[in-house]
């Protein structure tokens, strides 16, 4: 069957809203230097400024300007998002695929550890590591990778494994192809769509848990995170300054984890054959 | 955390448990099924002791590859400055700090299994006694955000199911997937403005109001009063992925055969709609629900520091804020331990709906 | 009687004949066939001593040596030791003088002075070759075309010959004509050796005991008439026998690629012959006796080019026991079963797509160890569903070029050179705009062309089909047929079409294999086993093959007539029967309508029961 992913995806309500969502997130981030004047961790002005022409969001308790923190927020949003979703699909591709080729019993230990890992609950992982290990950025991508990478497995693993009995594969094998050939000619493309879709989905966890940890005070101290700004503003909720420091904050990453949702619904209602528009019920 | 449930589905699928039921079902000699099946509960019961070997072996050496002393980089600096030398002198004997590696990783296990958790500095008493005065509220608040998850994600997602398209269908869609975008803190933090700040018509913080002493059904009005608030961001955020699964599992269930044949036998449109395609639409529900529990917890952890419910969650927050590591590490051994045996549960439970299953297990 | 040695014919500088070896003893009819242009007549005349042209060699008749033979002498063998029926029946007979007196003539000239004893000898062969005595004063111009020959016929036996050379006898008569010419000339056999030259493949079979081939003026198989027939083994043989119409082979009609040269160095067949290797143009082969044939090929014949054996189990269930089948070169074999039978695991498992518990597989006749790159250049196989088998995300020109991309030949030009060919081979056109069209925009029609294409792209010998063609309406099924039966006539591709269809498999196969619960259970030529069944389970699918009548008309107990579906119980009343299926026993005796005890006891071999196999203990004759 033949679908043209992109343009189910881009063509659907829930996709539009969410590439046009992760869209505005990621100019924000690439063009935080030209969205503002002032540095994240420069102190602009008195403490607990109202909102104005020269702070948008006003300052926080130390004097820092919010509209800024918030734009360089959305780049770490974005790098442990991606990043993890890069580093965790890799792992996920390696172990699946090499699984389904190889059969036998390296399948199954790595399934058996698959389904080990998978009944761990990351987060609490990962608060448990990052608290003794202090994390900066790039450990904290790797280590959530290291959690989120099983489910995925999982999924390349049955899909390989359904693909390889696919007649086109069976057809090249009686070429006298070799398992590479099959691994990157036959399989990885036809993973493409349902790659896209893990990715999107562990982004989407990767970011929602980058922003509980911070929240949790669990972060790099050096960066700007949402999660911290809105655990430090939340010490001040009998303040006025709630709506323009925690709310805008609470809602860019809302956003963000949106953005990604509607994506990837989107993309699993193509992927999934019955869900998709023309295998709509007359009736209904 | 899955969008349409299709991920989950080629996830559940390739589960052991379903794959070795397949083959069992082509061997036609009884004898060999039971063989077969018993081999298979152990299999998943393997599953969890790898599972919590492996949480448990980190627990152990991810503070110990720290440099410096095993007893400082366990307990912390500050833990240190507050402990008699006596006490440190207990502790690296209780747990054989000053032994290699095994034994100290023997004695580990061993003092686990008496339920020693090891010893709260900050609360200076042993970790599980002070696990056990939180444990309580926060299987109160995640259990019923589990039941109440589930069941209005699958009654919801029933109804958008089989009424796809429809303006219901498009509402309820976008209105679950809205919420799940907010995280569960941010969602907290939400209620807790508009109804607890705002509208005053929910208590700020706490489980119960303090002094009260009320007993009795004022006890249990009290109780609900404090937890409305968290259990509402949590189920507003984590409907979504049983929602979602329900929905998409409905409507591909509403074109198979069976159903068709159940038109055809007359049955009232409700009747097809929960008996015919809904227990069939629970078998991934259920699955899943293992998964969604992991997630559930660590929602309730984040919520309930935002409501100051007192949980593991903000046992946790506190913990790691005053670097308790002992206490932190114990709670989040047993909450995973939680998470595993209600997985386990499931596992049991499942044949019970699917006799697919059922045959062979 | 007559011995033929190293005889070479020219005329014109043009060798005919080459090289050609024959014997006739009394009592043998033998005939030469061939196409027109091999030199039969060319033999026929040089025996006479009738031919215009030098020949070499000898023609040793009765140990004196024809072509040595002062003409005096030859003058006096002709007609009475020897003697010839000439194909043109119109110009055969002299127009002016009567029959009878033809015949006389023809007794009087060998010194015979007594008119009275040859007119009653004209006229007692004139009545013994059936020719109305009310015609015996006819001129031939009243005469119709059998009657003529009869005549003619008459002409030359009427001194007893030794040998008669009959060039074509039969041609441009009608079929009834020609069975009474022929009833007529098997009279004469007991005491006239034959030597009759025909294209026409039927009154060979029906006149002679033994045949030689003879092409581009060699003789490329000889054997006993009912061996060649059954099985030839030269490629030429087979290609005639696959073009001539009859009633007896099944397989629709196929030609003989090319047309035939005297100008070929090496063996005459080579420019044609889909089996040639580089010594077939460079040396003619000699006849060497194989078998009960003598054949003429550097190859030894027909080559059998797959020769399998395997067994594969799944789990419990053994899916293909110990199965055995060879595919010969330009061949079809049908592979018939029904669902479930292992058909599909058989073609998985000569392709290495699944590992068979056992197994043993000639290719060429070296033995595969390992499926490497070259097997699959040799074996190529078309799978069920032509649009699910192409890649949903190639498009016909990366489709097709695929294999070669595996098997890393030539470069980019050279490839789409390449496909262009193939894709114009299977009938598809081969422009930019085709090529680059994808799967879902193809009919089943033209997806399994490309599907056919791509796997002739590596020029493979054999084509395994497993059921390629039924997930295709029957229009476009049989052009879809008709094509793979092309390619099998122009590239000599040998084709194992796997099926369920026996109606089909009657139309494309020569040899029939019928597959039951992973084992062969019968086993020949297609026509054969079409027309006498012999195992039970056979009968019963060609019981229900597919038939446009109503098959309840039929009389009960006749081919394809109606019979109750399940009745096995009632057909062998009183037989003790083990309470439930047993792996031991025949795999067909619950079902069997002519079980016996022993069938649910031991499981029968398979047997040969020449030209086929059955296993099967009680095979039913009819």
């Amino acid at each position: 069957m033949h679908v043209n992913y992109w343009r189910e995806v881009h063509t659907s309500g829930p996709g539009r809203i969410g590439l046009g969502l992760l869209l505005l997130v990621a100019i924000a981030a690439v063009l935080a230097p030209l969205l503002t004047s002032y540095q994240p961790a420069a102190y602009t002005g008195a403490p607990f400024m109202a909102p104005s022409a020269q702070h948008w969001l006003g300052t926080n308790d130390v004097g820092q300007d919010i509209w800024t923190r918030l734009l360089y927020g959305a780049r770490t949003s974005l790098a442990v998002g991606g990043g993890v979703a890069l580093l965790s699909l890799c792992l996920s591709v390696m172990v699946g695929c090499s699984s389904a080729l190889l059969g036998g019993l390296y399948d199954r230990l790595m399934m058996r550890l698959v389904d080990a890992l998978i009944v761990i609950p990351p987060v609490i992982v990962a608060i448990l590591a990052a608290a003794y290990l202090r994390p900066n950025t790039v450990l904290l991508i790797v280590l959530l990778s290291l959690f989120l990478w099983p489910g995925g497995a999982r999924v390349v693993r049955a899909q390989t494994l359904s693909l390889k009995e696919r007649m086109p594969v069976y057809a090249a094998r009686t070429f006298g192809a070799g398992q590479l050939h099959l691994l990157f000619n036959h399989i990885i493309p036809d993973l493409g769509p349902i790659l896209i879709a893990l990715m999107i989905q562990d982004a989407r966890r990767a970011v929602f848990m980058e922003a509980g940890l911070s929240f949790l005070g669990i972060c790099d101290p050096t960066v700007v995170s949402w999660g911290k700004m809105m655990q430090h503003a939340l010490k001040f909720v009998y303040l006025d300054v709630w709506r323009w420091w925690l709310l805008p904050t609470g809602f860019a990453l809302s956003l963000t984890v949106m953005g990604f949702t509607f994506t990837g619904f989107a993309l699993e209602t193509a992927l999934n054959p019955r869900l998709r528009k023309e295998a709509g019920h007359a009736d209904n | 955390m899955v969008f349409t449930g299709y991920l989950n589905k080629i996830h559940i699928k390739s589960g052991y448990i379903m794959q070795e039921c397949v083959q069992a079902r082509h061997v036609p000699i009884r004898n060999k099924v039971f063989k077969k099946a018993s081999v298979l509960n152990r299999a998943s019961l393997l599953n969890y002791v790898v599972a919590l070997l492996i949480i448990l072996t980190m627990n152990f050496f991810i503070p110990r590859l720290m440099p410096g002393d095993p007893l400082q980089a366990i307990y912390g600096n500050e833990a240190l400055l507050v402990m008699t030398p006596e006490l440190q002198e207990e502790l690296i004997h209780r747990f054989s700090l000053d032994r290699p590696l095994g034994e100290q990783y023997a004695s580990y296990l061993l003092s686990l299994c008496r339920g020693d958790l090891g010893h709260s500095y900050y609360y200076n008493a042993p970790v599980l006694k002070v696990i056990s005065g939180f444990l309580p509220w926060t299987l109160l608040l995640t259990g019923l955000a589990l039941v109440i998850s589930t069941l209005v994600g699958f009654l919801l997602g029933v109804e958008s199911g089989s009424r796809r398209g429809r303006p219901l269908d498009q509402f309820l869609l976008g209105g679950i997937m809205l919420f799940s975008g907010f995280p569960d803190f941010f969602m907290g933090i939400m209620l807790l403005l508009f109804f607890g700040v705002f509208l005053s018509l929910a208590p700020l913080s706490g489980a119960l109001t303090p002094y009260a002493g009320h007993s009795g059904l004022m006890l249990v009005v009290d109780l609900l009063h404090h937890l409305v608030l968290p259990l509402a961001a949590l189920v507003l955020v984590r409907l979504t992925a049983t929602y979602l699964l329900t929905r998409n599992t409905m409507i591909t269930t509403l074109g198979e055969a069976f159903i068709l044949t159940a038109k055809a036998k007359g049955c009232p449109e409700r009747v097809i709609r929960y008996r015919h395609a809904g227990r069939n639409t629970l078998l991934p529900v259920v699955t899943a629900a293992g998964l969604q529990f992991a997630h559930l917890v660590t929602g309730t952890l984040f919520v309930e520091i935002v409501f100051s419910y007192p949980g593991l969650g903000s046992l946790l927050y506190k913990s790691l804020l005053t670097r308790d590591y002992p206490l932190m590490a114990g709670i989040l051994l047993v909450l995973t331990v939680v998470v595993l045996t209600i997985n386990l549960l499931l596992d049991i439970f499942y044949p019970k709906l699917d006799p697919r299953v059922a045959k062979c297990t | 009687m007559l011995t033929i040695k190293n005889l070479k014919a020219s005329y014109n500088g043009l060798q005919i004949l080459k090289d050609i070896n024959l014997n006739l003893e009394k009592g043998q009819v033998l005939s030469i066939i061939g196409e027109s242009g091999t030199g039969k007549t060319t033999l026929g005349r040089a025996v006479m001593g009738l031919l215009e042209g030098s020949c070499t060699g000898e023609i040793l008749f009765k140990g004196k040596n024809l072509l040595t033979c002062p003409e005096e002498e030859l003058r006096r063998i002709r007609g009475r030791e020897i003697a010839m029926v000439f194909q043109n029946v119109e110009d055969g007979l002299h127009p002016l003088y009567s029959i009878i007196y033809q015949v006389m003539e023809a007794v009087l000239v060998h010194g015979l002075k007594d008119k009275k004893a040859a007119e009653e000898r004209a006229c007692e062969v004139l009545e013994l070759v059936g020719l109305d005595n009310r015609r015996f004063l006819a001129y031939p111009h009243q005469l119709s075309g059998g009657e003529k020959q009869r005549a003619l016929i008459a002409l030359a036996v009427v001194n007893n010959p030794d040998i008669l050379i009959l060039d074509e006898p039969t041609a441009s008569l009608d079929a009834l004509t020609k069975a009474e010419i022929i009833a007529v000339l098997k009279r004469f056999t007991r005491e006239t050796a034959f030597l009759v030259i025909t294209h026409d493949i039927s009154t060979a079979a029906d006149l002679s005991t033994h045949m030689a081939v003879l092409y581009g003026g060699r003789i490329v198989e000889q054997g006993a008439t009912g061996d060649v027939l059954a099985g030839p083994r030269h490629p030429y043989t087979r290609g005639l026998l696959r073009s001539y119409p009859n009633m007896s082979t099944t397989k629709d009609l196929q030609g003989i690629p090319g047309r035939m040269s005297h100008h070929v160095e090496g063996c005459p067949f080579h420019p044609r012959c889909t089996q040639r290797i580089q010594i077939c143009a460079a040396e003619a082969p000699l006849p060497v006796v194989e078998g009960n044939r003598l054949i003429a090929c550097h190859r030894g014949g027909i080559v059998p080019l797959l020769e399998v054996r395997c067994s594969k189990s799944f789990g419990p269930l053994k899916v293909l026991q110990d199965v055995e089948c060879v595919l010969h070169e330009g061949e079809t074999l049908a592979l018939i079963g029904e669902s479930g039978s292992g058909k599909t695991t058989l073609a998985k498992t000569i392709m290495g797509l699944l590992k068979a518990d056992e197994e043993e597989i000639r290719l060429e006749g070296k033995k595969v160890t390992r499926r490497t790159i070259d097997f699959y250049q040799r074996v190529q196989m078309i799978f069920q569903n032509p649009g699910e088998s192409i890649s949903h995300r190639m498009n016909v020109l990366q489709a097709v070029k695929e294999p070669l991309d595996i098997h890393k030949t030539g470069n980019e030009e050279e490839k789409l050179e390449r496909v262009r060919q193939v894709l114009n081979e299977v009938e598809l056109p081969g422009d930019d705009d085709f090529l680059k069209k994808y799967p879902h925009h193809l009919s089943g029609g033209e997806a399994q062309r490309v599907a056919i294409a791509r796997a002739l792209v590596l020029n493979p010998k054999i084509l395994i089909a497993d059921e390629s063609t039924s997930a295709l309406d029957a229009s476009v099924q049989a052009k879809i047929l008709k094509l793979m039966m092309n390619l099998q006539e122009k590239r000599g591709l040998s084709i194992l079409f796997i099926t369920h269809d026996l109606a089909l498999a009657r139309k494309i196969s020569d040899r029939l294999a019928v597959l039951l619960k992973g084992r062969i259970v019968e086993e020949g030529p297609t026509s054969e086993i079409i027309y006498h069944p012999l195992h039970p389970y056979t009968r019963a699918l060609l019981d229900y093959a597919p038939l446009l009548e109503d098959r309840s008309v039929r009389p009960a107990g006749s081919r394809w007539a109606r019979r109750a579906c399940d009745n096995s119980l009632q057909a062998a009343p009183g037989l003790k029967r083990p309470p439930s299926a047993t792996s031991k026993g025949c795999s067909y005796a619950h079902r069997c309508l002519a079980v016996k005890e022993r069938c649910f006891e031991e499981k029968p071999e398979l047997i040969a029961c020449s030209p086929r196999k059955v296993a099967c203990f009680y095979p039913q004759v009819d």
